[in-house]
């Protein structure tokens, strides 16, 4: 990969039979392309370029403001019974899984916590699985601080203790309130310290260009007290599926937006 | 009444290390300035100190104070982190993020969360969500409480100004425990078959690394150089330089606490620089060495025993034969 010397000045024009490092001009910075210029089109390589632009995640309670394509139509999405997703606008029972949850990381564990949950001085920092909710859904949905909840999405229900924080805000978005929880996704069956794992929510829809899942955002619902465990875990999530009609396989029209209606 | 102590044994300032009989060659007070103004809260002090001193692990259990799952200092746990989530001033309200503009910020049509605060009162400041957090340690007081009750003579004072305890002298009798005014020593309980159960412990600001030459652990590990260690008078330096330009950059709240050779334990040698009130901490706001009382309390003994002398006298001599 092409570098830039340190000392390389702005007017740095290179000779004509230069070539590596040499060839690069002063103004052409940009380390990670060949030629060392940045781009907004490129040749080749993006199924969904070449420009970027905004579409809801596949799982998401409100419509696309800006198109009516809702979510990315070049995605690649699984058709399978156990891999159901959740309709999103304009699709109808959204409000089946009225929040939104994302995943992400604490400071003391280290992924999927496969090695941190086996190490007692990490361990001992973070022990359980925890949900942070904002005060106004605490109240709304009657979870106690300390206490245990039960989120569900349509793959699956997964318990974890509840922590109510200020630092979560109900956000106004399109007229309407909407919640966000935050999950950390650290947990698992083994170590110490184990817990449900958040990642358990997800199904699988994958960016077109490397096939990177978007496992980080989803819609869900939260219900105060554990979950339970065994057929009736299957019975409480097929229950969800069915008001949400998220095993209609396939799962809602890729293309939402009129190809006729010039936009939305 | 001539008193039995030299000045300042037990209370104001006083270099604690000539004090205890060092000399002139003693190396010069050392101790910790802990910033908690940069602390971001990562913990690799409390996993360090555990480590170097083979510490136990002190329980696995969620306290949902915020990501504070530590609890306090005790005998399992020589540094711990404090987290303290503080509402914002301005109160709850739903966040409008609004649709995005091209134009600077607040000029889209949607209020936002800075926005709204904005057009309600330009003059007032209300204050943001803050989250502190803190690296707390034993202070190394000036007039140690746990060093000043200890009967064995376990707790003593090392070259360096800090206490630390002799692990092979303490008999565990726990009169250290309440003579501390932070609450920091205690006496291990468990786990059962853990080397020292039964002793006091607490942070000995690493002896055995300093007199390696090399740094105590917590202070090797932080990454922002939150905890400093170093000589306590430069380091106090260091932290009046840091409050003075906190201040000038309109934090108001900053200030040092420990720092002050006159308070009630002659200052610490791990001091702290805090945004808000010692309490919201954990800490006690006006700390003083339960021995600072120690004169006045003989004293009261005293004139107790010889009213009490003088009144068995008086009902003796005066029996009629």
């Amino acid at each position: 990969m092409p570098d830039f010397e340190k000392g390389k000045a702005p007017s740095y024009v290179p000779p004509e039979d230069a070539d590596g490092v040499a060839g690069i001009a002063g103004n052409d910075p940009f380390i990670m392309q060949g030629d060392g210029k940045g781009a907004l089109y490129v040749p080749q390589g993006l199924i969904d370029g070449p420009m970027p632009t905004h579409y809801e995640p596949v799982e998401s309670p409100f419509s696309n403001p800006l198109y009516g394509q809702q979510a990315n139509p070049t995605r690649k999405e699984y058709d399978r019974d156990d891999n159901p997703m959740h309709p999103s606008p304009p699709q109808g029972h959204s409000e089946v899984f009225p929040f939104v949850f994302t995943t992400s990381r604490l400071t003391e564990h280290h992924t999927a916590g496969g090695m941190s949950r086996f190490v007692h001085r990490l361990a001992e920092l973070q022990p359980e699985m925890f949900v942070e909710v904002s005060p106004e859904l605490a109240h709304e949905r009657g979870l106690e601080h300390g206490g245990w909840a039960t989120i569900v999405t349509s793959r699956s229900a997964i318990e974890a203790r509840v922590l109510v924080t200020e630092r979560l805000t109900p956000l106004r978005v399109d007229g309407r309130v909407v919640h966000q929880v935050w999950l950390p996704y650290h947990w698992g069956e083994g170590g110490l310290v184990t817990g449900d794992s958040a990642n358990d929510l997800f199904g699988i829809t994958l960016d077109p260009n490397v096939l990177i899942q978007e496992s980080k955002v989803g819609t869900c619902d939260v219900r105060p007290g554990r979950r339970p465990t065994g057929p009736e875990l299957r019975a409480l999530v097929a229950g969800y599926v069915d008001r949400s009609g998220s095993d209609h396989v396939p799962h809602g029209p890729i293309v939402t937006a009129d190809p006729e209606g010039g936009g939305r | 009444m001539s008193s039995l102590f030299k000045e300042n044994d037990l209370w104001g300032p006083l270099d604690p290390s000539a004090e205890a009989g060092y000399g002139e060659d003693r190396p010069k007070r050392k101790g910790f300035f802990t910033d908690t103004s940069i602390c971001i809260g990562c913990k690799a002090c409390e996993v360090a100190c555990k480590e170097w001193n083979d510490v136990p692990a002190d329980h696995f259990d969620m306290l949902g104070s915020s990501y504070d799952n530590s609890h306090s200092l005790n005998a399992n746990q020589w540094r711990h982190v404090a987290f303290i989530e503080q509402p914002s001033s301005r109160g709850r309200a739903t966040v409008d993020l609004g649709m995005p503009d091209v134009g600077p910020p607040g000029s889209g049509d949607g209020a936002g969360a800075y926005g709204a605060a904005a057009s309600e009162d330009p003059d007032a400041s209300p204050m943001d969500f803050r989250w502190l957090m803190s690296s707390d340690v034993c202070k190394h007081c000036t007039h140690a409480g746990c060093l000043d009750v200890c009967p064995t003579g376990a707790l003593i004072r090392t070259e360096f100004g800090t206490v630390v305890v002799q692990d092979d002298v303490c008999n565990g009798c726990g009169y250290c425990v309440p003579a501390c005014p932070y609450g920091v020593i205690e006496r291990r309980k468990e786990p059962e078959g853990a080397k020292n159960v039964g002793i006091a412990q607490k942070c000995t600001l690493c002896y055995d690394r300093l007199d390696a030459g090399k740094v105590p652990a917590c202070a090797q590990a932080c990454p922002t150089q939150s905890i400093q260690f170093g000589d306590v008078e430069e380091l106090r330096e260091r932290a009046n330089q840091r409050v003075e330009r906190l201040h000038e950059a309109g934090v108001m709240d900053a200030r040092l606490y420990g720092n002050d050779p006159d308070d009630g334990v002659g200052g610490t040698g791990a001091f702290f620089l805090l945004l808000d009130e010692p309490e919201v901490y954990g800490f006690p706001p006006d700390p003083v060495v339960p021995t600072r009382d120690l004169p006045h309390m003989f004293r009261q003994a005293s004139r107790a025993a010889v009213t009490l002398a003088v009144g068995a006298a008086v009902v003796f001599l005066g029996r009629r034969r």
